[in-house]
């Protein structure tokens, strides 16, 4: 019998459920598809670097952001099955009039709970696969991996960690929701939907003045980004954050207002339509929305910030590791006992590495221990500029701290150590590895170090990687928190302006005319914060890539499409769902 | 000529129970009708057929020769905001829009054109004496203020017919009196057609015509003629006990 009715409770709030559905169907993705990172190609590609572990590393710092992010999704989906509850009010107060007991109704809300969130949980995992698939192919091309390594894959233990975590979020709401049901009392159900409210109005001329200060606050915050660069974390730091959150706090506290006064001086403007009545809404709806409504930007601006500047930074890993290793191998040898020598092409080629075959160009010197600094004699110092340039020689002799000597006086210092660097002929990746093969052979040194380029462009790019991977994380928590936080509270707005609008209904306004101030409602309170965010991180991301410059080339034009797709699947698809879900309340209560 | 509002055989069944069986009569225009009768009388159904929000199960109603049972509900929400005003007892005021853009909205609504808003609305306020309170919000103003800004909201489009709800139900008798003096300057002044349900006598004697109704039907009529006020209010309450109405339920 409950089975039924709860079958039946679905089918009819299906779309009550609709946000909630979208908010899980989200969450899973997401969570799935940073918890199935080692099916990503760029993962892949990293692994096969024998030295470092950079994947693991990776792997396990998303590993614990997950934790984060599954507390931020079980507040948001317990915060949106608040709003289910409270949708149905007095459905539950009459469930417990006709004589139902508490438990039984928990029961009716459990099986309603366990019905729709499989089904979310099932359409999440399926998109979250697909989702993956799109990041691994999307994440090769960012960073040039050769295709061989992209494949469609699905991870299995990814899949039963994501079902795992969710379910604990569905128990949560279970506990939630009985715990609501005992708390109720039958008469706050009964009278749910008698709600007064009074509205403290403000003057209109207050709000241009606020209006005003908030923008001015803004204008100082952004100068002061751009005039100060981004990485410069002092005092005057915190002064330009707090300005600007001031002023985006006051830009929205004011924002309405301002709108008001504009629209009212026009006069075609103000009396057209639903014109007057969809501003005053908004207006008065603002008094208690402008603080989300300013968290709701900080956080979009999070988003696209995240989002846009690790996704700017990749496509630098190339110059940087040439600046670090101009060279494909270098290989620092000891000598066995004071003041030995070595000759390190030939110990190199005994263990199978021979430099003249297989290098394009190399060089073996000594350092040696000049009266306060180390040594290098010019004639090895020429040897070296002939290779690799003057550029390279002279950034050689500053990282030694080394001085240039004439030969002469070179022979008379005593042997420090001596340095070979080589550049691969043919394929690197053969090289490198006769090359690894025969350094880890070497014997008869008093120790040695070495360094390869192909190794540090993979840490490098470990680096990168995670940057990568975690800004996107955090980019679409926040973007995915914000637009469904702005979704519940529309839809809650909606439901208490349902008599608003029967009174319009009997005005005589058509649907159409009640569904397009609908709308207009909604529009106006997601893309106010986004407008808003979307110039904040503009600021921003001047400001950033002008710091992503310096280590490397902008790709203002990638991280710009990533961010705006993002944007457009996740916050216009709540726009939807909200637009809908609200102008079916509204429809209803005619 | 067509009278503004004809009711021809009208029924209205809720399941087994007729809340209104067979009710027929017109209004001409100019007119200022009243309905009285106990609750469950059927008078708030005839109300809710004639303005659309109900279908009726059985007759039909004409609107300036207009059938408006076999209306579409596009053409419903025309017809509406085109040839009827509403007053109800509960005035029904959007809370966040001041009296004056209470009383405009129902312009826009129409496609007015926005330079003739404020004067439109000007006007109307000047009659029922709410010019002084039109920047103000509907919980800043007292209730007759209210009701008369329902009042203004509902003829400020000039249409056909004004229906109201026991307008009076929810104020005292002093706001009750002024609220009723404005309905007859309407009614003189515009030639405002008005329909209006009530269970008051005081209320109904400002009518010039009264229809009874009891348990669906249309009982008996009174007609002012040429009465004084207080006259036709005695003869009211006479009809009323004549009746067997309940007294505590009429007065």
């Amino acid at each position: 019998m409950f089975s039924k009715l709860a079958l039946k409770n679905v089918r009819r709030s299906l779309k009550d459920y609709g946000v909630w559905f979208l908010t899980i169907a989200f969450g899973v993705c997401l969570f799935y598809v940073f918890n199935a990172l080692e099916t990503q190609t760029v993962l892949r590609f990293l692994a096969q670097n024998p030295r470092g572990n950079v994947v693991e590393a990776i792997q396990e710092l998303i590993g614990i952001l997950s934790a984060f992010v599954w507390v931020v999704l079980a507040f948001l989906i317990l915060y949106a099955s608040g709003f289910l509850v409270r949708r149905r009010k007095s459905e539950l107060g009459t469930y417990l009039l006709l004589g139902m007991e508490r438990w039984q109704v928990a029961r009716l809300l459990l099986a309603e709970t366990v019905c729709i969130g499989a089904a979310a949980l099932g359409a999440g995992l399926a998109l979250g696969v697909l989702a993956a698939w799109g990041l691994s192919a999307f994440t090769a091309g960012l960073f040039a991996v050769p295709m061989t390594f992209f494949t469609f894959a699905v991870s299995i233990p990814a899949l039963v960690k994501t079902a795992l975590a969710f379910a604990a979020i569905f128990l949560l709401v279970m506990v939630y929701h009985a715990f609501a049901v005992s708390r109720c009392r039958l008469i706050d159900l009964m009278q749910a939907g008698r709600v007064n409210e009074t509205l403290p109005q403000r003057s209109l001329g207050a709000s241009v003045a606020l209006f005003l200060t908030g923008a001015a606050l803004l204008l100082v915050a952004y100068a002061m980004l751009l005039t100060r660069g981004l990485l410069r974390v002092d005092a005057l730091f915190w002064v330009m954050i707090a300005l600007g959150s001031l002023g985006t706090l006051l830009f929205f506290r004011s924002l309405s207002g301002f709108l008001l006064r504009l629209c009212r001086s026009s006069r075609s403007l103000w009396y057209k339509n639903l014109n007057l009545f969809v501003l005053r809404q908004f207006n008065a709806r603002i008094q208690t929305t402008y603080r989300s409504m300013t968290v709701i930007c900080l956080m979009l601006l999070l988003a696209i910030g995240i989002t846009a500047s690790s996704v700017g930074l990749n496509n630098t890993v190339e110059q940087m590791a040439e600046t670090a290793c101009p060279w494909d191998a270098e290989l620092v040898v000891w000598p066995e006992e004071e003041g030995g020598t070595v000759d390190v092409a030939a110990a190199l080629k005994e263990e199978g590495f021979d430099a003249g075959q297989t290098c394009a160009a190399w060089l073996a010197f000594p350092l040696r221990q000049g009266a306060h600094a180390p040594v290098v004699a010019r004639s090895d110092y020429d040897a070296l500029a002939e290779r690799w340039g003057g550029a390279e020689a002279e950034a050689f002799l500053e990282r030694e701290r080394a001085e240039l000597v004439s030969d002469q006086a070179a022979g008379a210092a005593s042997l420090s150590c001596w340095f070979f660097l080589a550049d691969y002929a043919g394929a690197a990746q053969a090289g490198e590895d006769a090359f690894l093969q025969a350094v880890g052979q070497l014997s008869h040194t008093g120790g040695y170090t070495y360094t390869t380029r192909l190794s540090i462009w993979m840490d490098l790019m470990g680096t990168k990687v995670l940057v990568l991977f975690i800004g996107l994380y955090l980019g679409v928590v926040f973007l995915l928190a914000s637009a469904a936080v702005l979704a519940l509270q529309q839809l809650t707005q909606a439901a208490d302006a349902a008599g608003q609008y029967r009174v319009l209904s009997l005005l005589g306004a058509p649907a159409r005319m009640r569904g397009r101030a609908v709308t207009a409602q909604v529009f106006l309170a997601f893309f106010l914060p986004l407008s808003l965010a979307l110039v904040h991180g503009a600021v921003g991301m001047t400001a950033a890539n002008a710091v992503i410059a310096e280590v490397g080339r902008v790709d203002a034009a990638a991280s710009s499409a990533v961010t705006a797709l993002l944007l457009v699947v996740v916050y216009g698809g709540y726009f939807l769902a909200t637009c809908w879900g609200s102008r079916r309340i509204l429809r209803a209560s005619r | 000529m067509d009278s503004i509002l004809r009711v021809e055989h009208l029924a209205r069944e809720y399941g087994m129970t007729r809340a209104i069986d067979d009710v027929s009569f017109s209004v001409e225009e100019g007119e200022f009708v009243g309905i009285m009768g106990a609750s469950g009388s059927g008078k708030s159904t005839l109300l809710n057929c004639v303005s659309t929000i109900d279908r009726p199960t059985g007759g039909r109603i004409w609107v300036e020769g207009r059938e408006v049972t076999s209306l579409k509900p596009k053409q419903v929400s025309r017809f509406r905001r085109e040839r009827l005003g509403f007053i109800f007892q509960d005035c029904n005021l959007l809370d966040t829009l001041t009296a004056f853009e209470n009383i405009a909205l129902a312009l826009t609504i129409r496609g007015t054109a926005p330079g003739l808003v404020e004067q439109k609305v000007r006007e109307t306020a000047r009659l029922l004496e709410i010019d002084g309170c039109m920047e103000q919000y509907p919980y800043q103003m007292s209730g007759g203020q209210r009701q008369r800004t329902a009042a203004a909201r509902a003829i400020v489009t000039n249409p056909a017919l004004v229906l109201a709800d026991e307008p009076t139900g929810a104020l005292d008798s002093k706001s009750a009196k002024l609220l009723l003096d404005r309905f007859e300057a309407l009614n003189r002044q515009r030639a405002a057609t008005i329909l209006m349900v009530t269970h008051d006598a005081f209320t109904a004697s400002y009518c010039h015509r009264i229809l009874f109704l009891q348990d669906g039907a249309v009982l008996t009529q009174l007609e002012r003629g040429e009465q004084s006020r207080k006259e036709f209010f005695r003869q009211i309450i006479a009809v009323v006990t004549r009746l067997g109405g309940d007294q505590s339920d009429v007065l």
